[in-house]
């Protein structure tokens, strides 16, 4: 495409001349006498070149400096009299390309313009370069971005498996050591593992993928979807490996979750038969005990529905309980009043089944901040469990429970709950306040101490357990009397840890 | 003679139904909670007819029948499996019948009828 050249001149002869010159050297040019028309042709001509003489009216000067700061790329080639060129010069310095004195030579003419085409070849370029130079730094950044922020952990390693870059998480979880190993970093371990997919993608320049658990700075343990990807060099030469490690902890705790969930329902729906088949069992006692008008196997039908009908409803709440999400919900309530409920409970059951029940209570204990609905359910899951272990237990003829209460110190109150039952043996206190761990056969559904525990700790409390075979079992239980600052909300668990 | 079945169940509550339900009708009624207990009895009675609890805490219902099918005097015992495991009709192939828990008391006692007469 022919390069376009605006020609401003006082002289119009001059100027056809000019331009005729010009076309013969196949520019394309336009020409200018007065301000009106170096405006139009500034402002919608894409110029290349102006050859211009700068007094040709008293504005043009002004114009074409104000349109070369915008125009960096466009070359003026400046035209005067000997007499006019000091003071253009003045006027224009470094923004003309050339001074040309009038009349002018055509071969310092052919030079000015071939020298134009040069410069502007070159700016063109430098423009081009500096465009993909800012592409360059845009692409940078963004990939910056991309490796830092991506919530996953990054780590890019050597073949002998030194971490050579690490995105921020990773450096967040794991510490900011690039230059460590990454069995070191990650794992803590002093010795590469023995699967390691880094090395297998040194190996072969394939991805892998693996799960690993890795270890924290903080020595948290996290469940990791590992992939690996090789970094070649301009060789295409396996240089370093990228590992992408994504967090799936919590996948794997929902999978956890999900596990225990089916397993209690197994447990459980095989209870619930054996209770529903014991219920049938009174239902049909109590018809035979009609029929025959039989006062005795009608009354012990009677007990052993209700019997029955207890149970069922205790495992449906302890299902509920567990199912249920609430905050606690604090009230300011007489100790005595609390407790009162509980022996109230407690009374008729330890009576049915003829185990002694001491209570004793201290006086004057005053009030306490707690959630009464679930602390009066755990003293009660605490104290039916004791029953329960002195039922089992068929070494003794004489049972006893006792429940003391009493001040611990200023600031705790302390539930004492002792039985001479069945005991446990250091298994069983280990799991016993797992979830879903009984030691009921069918009998229990492994959440009232589950529960009972849960609700202590969210409280700002402790349990102490103290247990032998065949000797029965101590619990003691501390509960700050103030709501602790850090109040819980009572979750549907997940698994318990503790 | 009264006809003697053996009701082999962990369930104090489940074991008591079911020797009322068959006292009732007048067979001769042992019970035993677990598998060696079965086994003792079984040995010293020999039932007509045994009721057999697939799970038991600590025992394993088709154990109690491998050991009874051992015993050449005892092998031709029938067995009805009464269980609230799922799956239980597969536990023990050769029982003469399966019941889950809670099970119908009327086919229950039309089965042992059958069986037993």
């Amino acid at each position: 495409m022919a390069k376009q050249v605006l020609l401003i001149d006082r002289d119009k002869a001059h100027a056809e001349a000019l331009t005729l010159y010009l076309h013969r050297k196949l520019y394309d040019a336009v020409i200018s006498t007065s301000n009106e028309q170096t405006l139009l042709f500034l402002d919608t001509h894409a110029l290349d070149i102006i050859i211009a003489y700068p007094f040709a009216t008293p504005e043009t000067g002004q114009y074409l400096l104000a349109f070369k700061k915008t125009n960096p790329l466009v070359q003026i080639i400046i035209t005067a009299p000997k007499s006019d060129l000091d003071e253009a010069m003045d006027l224009f310095g470094l923004n003309a390309l050339d001074y040309l004195e009038l009349p002018v030579n055509s071969k310092a003419l052919d030079l000015a313009l071939a020298r134009a085409g040069a410069q502007t070849g070159l700016l063109t370029r430098m423009d081009l370069y500096t465009g993909r130079l800012e592409d360059l730094h845009y692409a940078r950044n963004l990939f910056n971005q991309l490796f830092e922020e991506v919530p996953c952990y990054i780590s890019v390693q050597d073949r002998n498996l030194r971490i050579t870059a690490a995105n921020r998480r990773f450096k967040r979880d794991f510490g900011g050591l690039v230059g460590g190993f990454c069995y070191e970093v990650y794992k803590h371990r002093s010795s590469p593992c023995r699967e390691c997919p880094v090395a297998a993608t040194f190996s072969d320049g394939k991805s892998h993928t693996t799960e690993e658990i890795v270890t924290s700075k903080d020595g948290k343990q996290y469940n990791v979807l590992t992939q690996t990807a090789p970094i070649r060099n301009g060789d295409g030469e396996i240089a370093q490996v990228m590992e992408m490690s994504t967090n799936i902890t919590q996948i794997r705790q929902l999978q956890d979750h999900l596990v225990s969930l089916g397993l209690m329902l197994g447990s459980m729906s095989h209870g619930v038969k054996g209770m529903l088949t014991a219920l049938d069992g009174g239902i049909y006692q109590l018809e035979a005990g009609l029929d025959q008008k039989d006062d005795k196997r009608m009354n012990l039908a009677f007990g052993q529905i209700k019997n029955m009908a207890d149970k069922i409803k205790k495992m449906v709440l302890e299902i509920l309980y567990y199912a249920k999400s609430r905050e606690l919900q604090y009230e300011t309530i007489e100790v005595a009043e609390m407790t009162d409920n509980v022996v109230a409970t407690l009374t008729p059951l330890a009576q049915k089944h003829g185990i002694k029940f001491l209570v004793s209570i201290a006086p004057d204990l005053g009030t306490i901040e707690v959630d009464p609905q679930w602390m009066e359910a755990t003293l009660i899951n605490f104290l039916e469990n004791a029953v329960d272990a002195c039922l089992f237990d068929r070494n003794k003829k004489n049972h006893q429970v006792s429940f003391t209460v009493e001040k611990k110190s200023r600031t705790d109150i302390c539930f004492t709950i002792q039985d001479n039952g069945i005991g446990m043996d250091a298994e069983t206190r280990n799991k016993m306040f797992s979830l879903f761990f009984t030691s009921k056969g069918s009998q229990g559904t492994g959440l009232g101490l589950f529960i009972a525990h849960r609700v202590i700790k969210y409280h700002g409390g402790t349990v102490h357990v103290d247990s032998r075979p065949g000797d029965g079992s101590q619990f003691t239980i501390s509960i700050p009397f103030q709501k602790p600052e850090n109040a819980r909300i009572m979750e549907p668990p997940a698994k318990d840890k503790g | 003679m009264k006809k003697k079945i053996l009701v082999i169940d962990d369930d104090l509550n489940v074991s008591d139904y079911l020797a009322s339900l068959f006292q009732d009708k007048g067979y001769q009624v042992s019970v035993a909670g677990n598998v060696k207990e079965g086994i003792k009895l079984a040995k010293a009675q020999h039932p007509d007819l045994i009721t057999l609890d697939i799970e038991m805490p600590g025992e394993w219902g088709p154990r109690f029948y491998r050991q009874l099918s051992q015993e050449p005097d005892l092998k031709n015992i029938p067995v009805i499996v009464i269980s609230g495991l799922s799956g239980h009709q597969y536990a023990v192939v050769k029982a003469v019948a399966s019941l889950s828990k809670p099970f119908d008391r009327e086919e229950l006692l039309k089965i042992v009828e059958e069986i037993l007469n």
